[in-house]
């Protein structure tokens, strides 16, 4: 390229990424170099090379791996250009085929910057812009990878270009947050006792000592571990007794390590701030993360309480908002994740914190169909008052449903029970083996199934307060979700045959956050309609009707 | 205990062609199905009584169904469009209706099939900012369609806000 038509684009605003990359992507080609270098180093001596060859060889192919990964980001360096102008963020890149991507600054919902371990030393991150398409998989624009200083100016320059745009009052939240600490929750290393609680610690375990095993075939050591395991592999037959539980002791000990050490990876340094008009997430020990999100993108929040979690007392927050939970390549990241797993009644005062986080709440009732109906979330709010008074159990008060929903529940367990049960008898018809203790099996999840059932029916509720539609729904994953009322872009009410005799429905609130619905299940016919009507009025009611010899 | 309230159904059908567009649709599924069942019996088996019973019982089973199932859609397929949203409902054992707001429409789509083309019909898809939220009122005459989704793109772009 002519550098003096580079210097003319410079002056239209376009910037380069930082040269730095090319440092940082020459360390990280180390990870592909080493190993790559041992593969060959290995085979090269196993065929009876000289050592002076064969360290020749290696060299050469280390280079060639770095200076390649190097070439191509410096390729990819000089052909990505990316400025800000008044209205919009624009991204030129490719080098075979080139690629314009912008987006306007007004459409931009969340600023997500990160930092690997080796970006960080030298000073980088990675900053992806997040627009909320919902369609495609384009919904991101990265900056790969730019100075860390830049980045911070770039997230402020976006987001605070985007306030004194007018369009969303950032004095008030300002005001009223001003005498407060804007940190709405910092990590408390205590709470990594609730890390271990997945069901990823009991398999993890296995998992992982499989991987080094595997691991360790690669570079050619399992045969020599085999060989010193034997005895011990000899003495575990023996012992049966003695060995299979110390196995299963060391798999759950190694599970739980590694889920604490999972919980400080990414959760070490977390705080949660609110800022005026937007809420700030950062988090990471090693990869260090920050996102920042708009507040009024945000349409809700949710409390998830997997079962482990929830027996040991704890809970998960996460952000119900539009343009997030695109994971495109972190599929293990919940980007939506707005907490590590911590105690129940701080969960619940985080979510409550987040949801009250928008004060412009009174701007979106503004919209046709958000009617006149949703006044600002106050203190009468049933989702904040369990923290008001601190009496009650955490989370809001609900409408429990009908007792039909809990029948519905009991006939799944029992028929899951009886499929079990039926595969065993079959089996047991087509084969001699099977042993009559095969019928422990439907016998033992009979209990655990009706268990669960009863508890999923006592988890299912629904409320509508001044801001949010809430509902709480299941028993192995059971999860919290407030719903703002204006955020609902539509209804679906769906009632099976089944649901239809037992004068049940179950209603699904669409918007355009998260994963696009809530779903309050087998709510009674006429609560449900209620429900529906009253937290979005004017949309359904014109297709309801009443039963003309219905009294009241 | 009866519910005292419950959905109306919506006002209109789909148009009465929607019945043949639909049985033509499911036998270019259903006969090659039976087809391809007998002719794996009568080349691939040694013809026992039982199986060929078997196999044409289950081709009659396609045929009828393909025939019998479209009158079944029509009667429960409903569609209605007021001034500020659009209602359907469909679904025989599993009733669902949908309504979405006109002021949260993002786009409006009509599509036709090559089958749905001969006998004058198109669909009219309706999408919201939600991933959740699309609806689908199938089988009109496609000049309704084409005015219904001309009507039903010029309220929307009178909205303002992303309807989000």
């Amino acid at each position: 390229m002519n550098p003096a038509v580079e210097e003319v684009r410079e002056d239209d605003g376009w910037r380069t990424l930082c040269r730095r990359s090319l440092a940082a992507s020459a360390v990280m080609s180390l990870g592909l170099a080493v190993p790559a270098a041992f593969f060959l180093g290995r085979a090269l001596v196993e065929r009876g090379w000289s050592p002076l060859s064969v360290a020749a060889l290696v060299a050469g192919l280390a280079v060639l791996v770095v200076c390649g990964v190097s070439a191509f980001d410096y390729v990819r360096l000089r052909t990505t250009r990316w400025r800000l102008t008044g209205e919009r963020l624009e991204v030129r890149s490719g080098f075979v085929e080139r690629h314009h991507r912008s987006v306007p600054r007004e459409r931009v919902r969340s600023v997500d910057i990160t930092a690997d371990p080796v970006r960080r030393v030298f000073g980088l991150a990675v900053v992806k812009v997040g627009t909320g398409e919902q369609a495609g998989g384009q919904s991101e624009l990265s900056l790969d990878p730019l100075l860390r200083t830049d980045a911070e100016a770039l997230r402020r320059l976006l987001l605070d270009g985007e306030l004194s745009a007018g369009v969303s009052p950032d004095t008030s939240p300002g005001a009223s947050l001003g005498a407060q600490d804007p940190a709405v929750a910092r990590l408390d290393w205590s709470w990594a006792r609730f890390a271990p609680l997945t069901v990823w610690s009991f398999v993890g375990g296995a998992i992982l000592l499989g991987a080094g095993y595997k691991a360790l075939g690669l570079f050619g050591l399992d045969e020599t571990v085999e060989e010193r395991l034997g005895p011990a592999w000899d003495w575990a037959i023996e012992h049966p007794w003695t060995a299979v539980p110390a196995v299963l002791l060391v798999n759950v000990l190694v599970g739980l390590l590694g889920a604490v050490i999972h919980f400080a990876a990414a959760w070490g340094g977390y705080r949660l701030e609110r800022e005026p008009g937007r809420l700030r997430l950062r988090r990471g020990l090693l990869t260090t993360r920050s996102l920042t999100l708009e507040e009024r993108r945000l349409r809700g929040v949710e409390v998830a309480e997997p079962l482990l979690l929830r027996l040991g007392g704890g809970a998960r927050v996460k952000a119900v908002a539009t343009g997030l939970g695109k994971t495109d390549d972190e599929e293990n990241e919940d980007v939506a994740a707005l907490s590590p797993p911590m105690p129940r009644e701080h969960a619940w005062r985080v979510a409550s914190a987040v949801a009250f986080a928008r004060p412009e709440a009174g701007v979106t009732v503004a919209r046709p169909d958000a009617g006149g109906a949703s006044p600002r979330p106050g203190a009468d709010d049933a989702f904040a008052r369990p923290l008001a008074d601190g009496a009650a159990p955490a989370g809001p008060r609900l409408t429990p449903h009908p007792r039909a929903a809990r029948g519905r529940r009991i006939r799944w367990a029992l028929s899951w029970v009886a499929l079990v049960a039926a595969a065993v008898a079959a089996l047991d018809l087509m084969y001699a083996w099977m042993p009559a203790w095969a019928w422990a099996a439907p016998a033992a999840l009979l209990p655990v199934a009706l268990l669960l059932a009863l508890d999923a029916y006592r988890g299912l509720g629904h409320t509508l307060t001044a801001g949010h539609l809430v509902a709480r729904s299941g028993s192995a994953v059971r999860s919290t979700l407030a719903l703002e009322r204006a955020g609902v872009v539509g209804w679906t009410v769906r009632g099976s045959y089944f649901q239809r005799r037992a004068g049940l429905l179950t209603l699904t609130a669409t918007t355009a956050a998260g994963r696009g619905h809530l779903r309050v299940h087998d709510i009674g016919q006429d609560a449900g309609l209620t429900l529906a009507a009253q937290a979005v009025p004017g949309l359904l009611e014109p297709f309801v009707t009443r039963r003309a010899d219905a009294s009241g | 205990m009866e519910p005292a309230l419950a959905l109306r159904p919506p006002r209109h059908r789909a148009d009465p062609r929607a019945v043949r567009w639909w049985t033509v649709q499911g036998l270019l599924v259903a006969v090659p199905l039976a087809l391809t069942a007998g002719a794996a019996y009568w080349f691939l088996t040694e013809r026992q009584v039982w199986l060929g019973a078997l196999v044409a019982a289950f081709a009659v089973a396609c045929v009828a169904l393909a025939s019998l199932t479209p009158r079944l859609y029509y009667r429960v397929q409903r569609w209605e469009v007021t001034d500020d949203a659009v209602y359907t409902l469909h679904g025989w054992l599993t009733h669902t209706w949908r309504v979405a707001p006109m002021s949260r429409i993002q786009t409006v789509d009509t599509e036709r099939g090559p089958v749905q083309r001969l006998f004058g019909l198109a669909n009219v898809t309706v999408t919201t900012a939600s991933a959740a939220g699309h609806i689908k009122i199938e089988a009109l005459d496609h000049e309704l369609a084409a005015r219904l989704a001309e009507r039903l793109t010029t309220i929307t772009q009178a909205t303002p806000g992303d309807a989000t």
